[in-house]
């Protein structure tokens, strides 16, 4: 992961969230709300791994949290936690599979949408479980159809490691 | 790494928490909200022509739906104005039944069973109506029925919760009358259209139009009438002689409304034994 490689992924993740949070909040698709932001962070994540996964999460979750004036560090919370994970999902079994970062995002869109419940309800806010479940059938489809476009457009800009820069789980030596 | 980054996320939401409109995480978020302002509006700005397409297109398929949605609607409270519309009607109608319970011309000895109207005349052969009271509430066959504005009828079939009314206009009904002013005596018959007819009135007795015509009530004991003394049938419209016959032919045009009726009250006496 180089300097570049770094400043590219924060300039993708911000704008991601500020279309997000200025473009894409407003459309509501059967109750659905398509994210950009997650789908960006999930193709970062797959294609630089845990640690950036997580940094990106953290980073961008601020930014939303910041542009919204909503309760700083709940997004960045989640966010790090769901870059982090898809991060180790792409370092290890994901790697390579073309169904991988559809499957992240479905899988994401539902423990996202899971984990900000749960702080909300944690945090004594309000959290309408209804109105999420609602929501999440719609919202992963919408998220389904943005990740190819997403996935593609940062695989371009942040080209995939050569398989001897990839880690590996098993290392024989000798 | 993953520790850190959750822990500060933590420590910001606990800071954030604590004190969400002021302090220096507020400020500092505050600051940070005024930066990215610019981005957000630039956004905004580039996606408003694509933003009002998807809502002109969107409002364009909702629109049909909405449409119909509307117009479902539009039927519903259609029928809910129609339904009011005769609630207030029948409220009307038995507020002055009420107003006439209480007035000085309400028969004394008999108590009101009040009743809304549930059929009409089906036609010039069909002159009876049902009503919503029966035996469970009093009604005998024969029970006077009225409204405000004067006698209706007699209950001619008394079913548990309906009861058939013959109207003054049945070729059925007869009611022993009286003229208000001159005490003249007469039996009420169905005549021409909703008109009524005083008949057996001797040509000598006097009988002027703009008469008022109530009920006779009962003259012998031994011949009960059916009606109370005094209810209010109708108002003397024409009077008539000709040299052949040996009654007047008085037309007598009823105060009650007998079409288009909503409520009525059904006179029960208060003795059980007053009915023939």
């Amino acid at each position: 992961m180089t300097f570049a490689d770094g400043l590219k992924a924060a300039a993708l993740l911000f704008v991601a969230a500020i279309v997000q949070v200025s473009i894409l909040r407003q459309i509501h698709v059967f109750g659905g709300v398509p994210d950009v932001l997650l789908v960006t962070l999930v193709a970062v994540a797959l294609l630089r791994g845990a640690v950036v996964g997580a940094a990106g999460g953290f980073f961008a979750g601020l930014l939303v949290d910041t542009a919204t004036l909503g309760q700083l560090g709940l997004t960045s919370l989640v966010l790090t936690v769901a870059g982090y994970w898809i991060g180790r999902y792409g370092e290890t079994t994901g790697r390579d599979r073309a169904h991988a970062p559809f499957l992240s995002v479905a899988v994401v869109t539902i423990l996202y949408g899971f984990g900000l419940l749960l702080v909300h309800f944690v945090l004594g806010e309000p959290a309408p479980a209804g109105a999420m479940l609602e929501g999440l059938g719609p919202a992963i489809v919408l998220n389904l159809v943005l990740t190819a476009p997403a996935y593609a457009l940062v695989r371009r800009l942040l080209r995939p490691f050569e398989r001897s820069d990839l880690t590996t789980e098993v290392q024989l030596l000798g | 790494m993953l520790v850190v980054l959750v822990l500060a996320a933590l420590a910001l939401l606990t800071i954030s928490f604590r004190s969400p409109t002021s302090g220096v995480l507020h400020d500092a978020q505050s600051y940070g909200a005024t930066a990215l302002r610019p981005f957000q509006v630039a956004a905004t700005r580039v996606a408003r022509p694509f933003h009002d397409a998807y809502n002109y297109v969107s409002t364009l398929t909702g629109a049909k739906a909405e449409n119909k949605k509307l117009r479902r609607e539009l039927r519903y409270y259609h029928a809910l104005a129609l339904e009011n519309y005769a609630a207030a009607q029948e409220n009307a109608s038995l507020k002055r039944l009420l107003q006439y319970e209480q007035g000085p011309t309400y028969p004394k000895g008999y108590r009101t069973v009040n009743a809304s109207v549930i059929s009409f005349p089906g036609g010039p052969f069909d002159q009876q109506i049902t009503i919503s009271a029966g035996s469970n509430k009093g009604l005998r066959v024969n029970t006077p029925i009225l409204s405000a504005d004067g006698l209706v009828g007699r209950a001619t079939n008394v079913g548990r919760s309906t009861a058939t009314v013959a109207l003054l206009t049945d070729p059925s009904s007869v009611v022993a009358a009286r003229d208000l002013r001159t005490k003249v005596f007469g039996l009420i018959k169905h005549g021409q259209g909703n008109t009524l007819i005083l008949d057996n009135v001797a040509k000598e007795q006097t009988v002027k139009k703009g008469d008022i015509i109530v009920t006779q009530g009962t003259r012998d004991r031994r011949y009960p009438s059916l009606y109370p003394y005094g209810i209010p049938i109708g108002q003397v419209i024409q009077v008539g002689t000709s040299d052949i016959a040996s009654y007047l032919t008085v037309q007598v045009a009823p105060f009650a409304k007998l079409t288009g009726i909503d409520a009525v009250a059904a006179l029960i006496p208060t003795k059980a034994s007053k009915l023939p």
